[in-house]
């Protein structure tokens, strides 16, 4: 059986890497007992995937992960029993038996939204704000450069961003942002602040940004939905 | 410093964690994790490992301690691991004080600091940590609210060159010793005597050695006169021991880490000791005698620790796992109880001539990596000096049997610069790692590799080989060049250890106290995480020699006389100085010495003296 399961990923759970993971949903799953396929082969893995990576240190509201058991089970047993040897900030909050022709959280992900807050490096007004914000959103192209260790290069990074939204809260600005993902990249929400504070003049302190990703979906013409419903 | 209570300094490391390399080593709310009450413990002691958070999540004697500390209601234990470069940068420049993980409070609000001292290249490390905490390094630098800076672990046989910073050591097994030496201190902080009237009380605890008196006059040379004790305090310290091993501590509910240690998996403490008396081997004569644990109790503990920690991999750990009497039943019993939740076995430690490649088989299925084989000498006159009882018929016929059954990669562990080593023995490398290339060839595989890695022999102390020379460094590069040179063969791979690295190695190997300030003056000018490649900073110590007028060769490069009073005579490990010379002398002679626990009594003096034995439980 397939499950599709939605989860957060915060407090001290935030700065467990991508990679590191895998192993501690599949270790939490052990400890509870319940058995999940594996992959064949020499280095059998157990059957867990997920979708585009959070970073490092930024929390998630609403991540997904799917996870194939060998034989069928009740979903609510399945998921109090896992919870229970999940660490602090991981917290199960929905699942669901996937149809068996469903496409995995890879091929059907290509959104994503987060809320960031970010203090001022000097004094700004609502009407500054959202006029650099209007002025960020109406160019065409935002060119953007990422360094490497290769050097830099120049990217638009105006195409991924869908969605962006400004307020002031006391002496901090607050941003909601929704931006694509694809196979063939996406952009960062630091990128995209950094850009407004340089090129719209945006005095904003970067260094001592929040940034959390409250959700990722699967978005068309004219809409989105969650990954649950797509299982 | 701003202020430094648990919750300030979780807020401002919470600032810039996610900028560090692996933030999750910083964290500690790892599964299993134990986080006690303050108000509710009498004690509060933090375990440090002077290495990374890998390194030392990863050492079984961590594991160990960290939990039977925490199995008394009345102790409680934390953890603290050196923070790797980049984040001791970020807590100097905001004068953050070191923290330990469980609970973010400052290393310096504790009872006690208790450094494992696993290897002499982490001694810088140790200095640094307390630097970073916050405590003076000197003894006679800090106050009465700092903490009792302890330490024990393998280098503590040889303390010396730590002395004047750690206010007393722990010598040999801590299970039962360190408890006892807890509840003192917890007496201590109630009624509280004179530090001398303390550390008297302290050195009364089997293995404990308080360095301050012990009084050591020199001669003119640099050797040592004689060693002096204060009245009350044990003219020999003898190491603590853990008689009956079965019925031991041992935890079954490790803490699980985020991040991908080292050793990632479950570890099953097979036995303790090793018998088979490898000359250049401190391990095989600091942890005698040989005790073994039981079949029942190691399935109970698989048991357990498969349900505790979730882990697919459960190593069988000792000193020379294929010696354990029981490993057949064991690891079948293993696979039988918990193959089908995928749980696979590992061995590492295996000897050629303990190895069975059967077994490696069974428990190998998923993994095909590599199979190591540790020869140490390429002839079979220099094994026979070391006493490594290894024939070359035995290891070509396992290396055969691996390649026969889908090996494709053998690693040969070597050491150059061994006691009597000739040209000979260097060219014995060579040939060996060709025959056993040819072996795959001639089976018909193709793409096999053989890793050859060459290790610099260091004397240490405790051994039959402690009173022998390290080799020159420019002879020892001479024929690390001279093995690449012959290496060169598509199949084959060589790989060796760093010459100016255990130079240093053996220079604290085998030092005395003098040392110390060396040490002091190495951390000042930067020098910590010695052990990394990346790190050493070999410039700065040869400038260190020189600044304190410190003859590195005197340590690392002169013969020791029988009759010289050595730097750690007075720490006893159990087995007998005569013991050790009569070895020295077979190993010139290139005699063997057999295994004790099967035949008989080698007379190393460890169980008579110590009213221990011998315990096989097959």
């Amino acid at each position: 059986m397939r499950l599709r399961i939605a989860y957060t990923k915060i407090e001290d759970a935030r700065y467990i890497a991508h990679l590191d993971l895998t192993r501690v949903f599949e270790r939490a799953i052990r400890r509870s007992g319940i058995h999940m396929s594996y992959s064949e082969g020499f280095n059998p893995r157990p059957k867990i995937s997920f979708g585009f990576a959070l970073a490092v240190g930024t929390e998630g509201e609403r991540e997904y992960v799917d996870v194939e058991l060998r034989q069928d089970m009740d979903l609510g047993e399945v998921l109090a029993r896992v919870q229970e040897q999940l660490p602090p900030g991981i917290r199960l909050l929905q699942g669901r038996a996937m149809d068996p022709g469903a496409k995995s959280l890879m091929a059907v992900l290509n959104a994503a939204s987060y809320r960031i807050r970010v203090p001022m490096a000097l004094p700004i007004q609502e009407e500054r704000l959202q006029e650099a914000v209007g002025a960020w959103l109406g160019r065409e192209h935002v060119t953007y450069s990422r360094y490497s260790k290769k050097g830099p290069t120049d990217k638009d990074i105006r195409p991924w961003v869908k969605h962006l939204e400004g307020k002031i809260q006391g002496d901090e600005v607050l941003f909601d942002l929704e931006v694509e993902m694809g196979n063939s990249g996406s952009v960062r929400p630091e990128e995209v602040l950094a850009s407004l504070r340089e090129l719209e003049n945006l005095p904003i302190e970067l260094d001592e940004l929040q940034v959390i990703r409250t959700g990722v979906h699967v978005s068309y013409e004219g809409g989105k939905s969650s990954p649950i419903e797509m299982a | 410093m701003s202020n430094n209570t648990a919750a300030d300094i979780r807020r401002q490391v919470e600032r810039f964690l996610p900028k560090v390399l692996k933030p999750s080593r910083y964290i500690g709310s790892e599964w299993n994790v134990m986080k006690k009450d303050w108000s509710k413990t009498d004690v509060q002691m933090v375990f440090a490992f002077p290495d990374v958070y890998e390194v030392g999540m990863s050492h079984l004697g961590t594991r160990i301690l960290y939990h039977l500390v925490n199995s008394f209601p009345e102790f409680l234990c934390e953890r603290v691991f050196t923070p790797w470069v980049d984040m001791e940068k970020e807590l100097r420049d905001r004068e953050i004080p070191l923290y330990a993980l469980e609970s973010f409070k400052p290393v310096k609000e504790f009872d006690v600091v208790g450094f494992t001292l696993q290897y002499e290249m982490s001694f810088t490390n140790i200095l640094n940590m307390l630097d970073l905490a916050g405590i003076p390094m000197r003894i006679e630098d800090r106050g009465p609210e700092d903490p009792w800076v302890i330490a024990g672990g393998p280098c503590a046989y040889n303390p010396e060159p730590l002395v004047g910073f750690i206010d007393f050591f722990l010598i040999g097994e801590s299970e039962e010793q360190l408890p006892e030496v807890l509840r003192l201190v917890g007496e201590q902080k109630k009624n509280p005597v004179s530090r001398k009237e303390f550390l008297k009380k302290v050195a009364q605890v089997q293995g404990v050695y308080v360095p301050e008196f012990y009084h050591i006059t020199y001669k003119e040379d640099g050797r040592i006169e004689k060693i002096e004790a204060e009245e009350g305090f044990p003219a020999l310290v003898e190491k603590a021991i853990v008689p009956d091993l079965d019925q031991a501590y041992y935890p079954t509910n490790p803490v699980v880490p985020y991040l991908e240690i080292v050793h990632d998996r479950m570890m099953l403490e097979v036995m303790r000791g090793c018998s088979r008396g490898c000359r250049f081997c401190q391990a095989g004569m600091i942890y005698r005698p040989v005790r073994e644990r039981s079949p029942e109790t190691l399935l109970r503990q698989t048991e357990e620790l498969v349900r505790a920690t979730g882990y697919d991999q459960i190593a069988l750990t000792s000193l020379s796992t294929g010696d354990y009497s029981c490993i057949q039943p064991v690891i079948h019993g293993i696979l039988e109880k918990h193959g089908e939740e995928g749980v696979g076995v590992s061995l590492p430690s295996l000897r050629v001539d303990s190895f069975d490649v059967d077994l490696a088989e069974t428990v190998q299925k998923a993994r095909k990596s590599g199979m190591t084989f540790a020869p140490e000498a390429g002839s079979q006159r220099l094994r026979d000096v070391i006493n490594k009882g290894v024939e070359e018929q035995n290891l070509l016929e396992a290396a055969e049997a691996a390649f026969k059954k889908g090996w494709s990669t053998i690693k040969l562990y070597f050491m150059v610069g061994l006691p009597t080593e000739t040209q000979e023995d260097i060219d014995g490398i060579v040939d060996l790692a060709k025959k056993v290339a040819n072996l795959g060839t001639k089976l018909g595989r193709r793409n096999i590799t053989v890793t050859i890695s060459t290790s610099v022999f260091v004397p240490k102390s405790h051994t039959p080989f402690q009173w022998e020379p390290q080799e020159a460094g420019s002879s020892v590069e001479l024929k690390q060049r001279y093995l690449r040179e012959k290496l060169r063969d598509r199949r084959l791979k060589y790989n060796y250890h760093d010459m100016s690295t255990s130079y240093l190695e053996a220079v604290f190997a085998k030092g005395d106290r003098k040392l110390a300030q060396l040490l002091e003056w190495a951390v000042k000018h930067g020098c910590r995480f010695d052990g990394w490649s990346d790190q050493f900073k070999e410039d700065v110590w040869m400038e260190g020699f020189k600044e304190l007028g410190i003859d590195p060769h005197f340590y690392a490069n002169r013969a020791i006389d029988y009759d010289d009073v050595l730097p750690w005579e007075h720490i006893g490990s159990g087995v007998s100085k005569q013991f050790l010379i009569e070895e020295h002398h077979r190993a010139l002679q290139e005699a063997k010495t057999i295994d004790c626990r099967h035949n008989d009594c080698t007379g190393c003096g460890v169980c008579p003296s110590r009213g221990v034995q011998i315990e096989l439980k097959g």
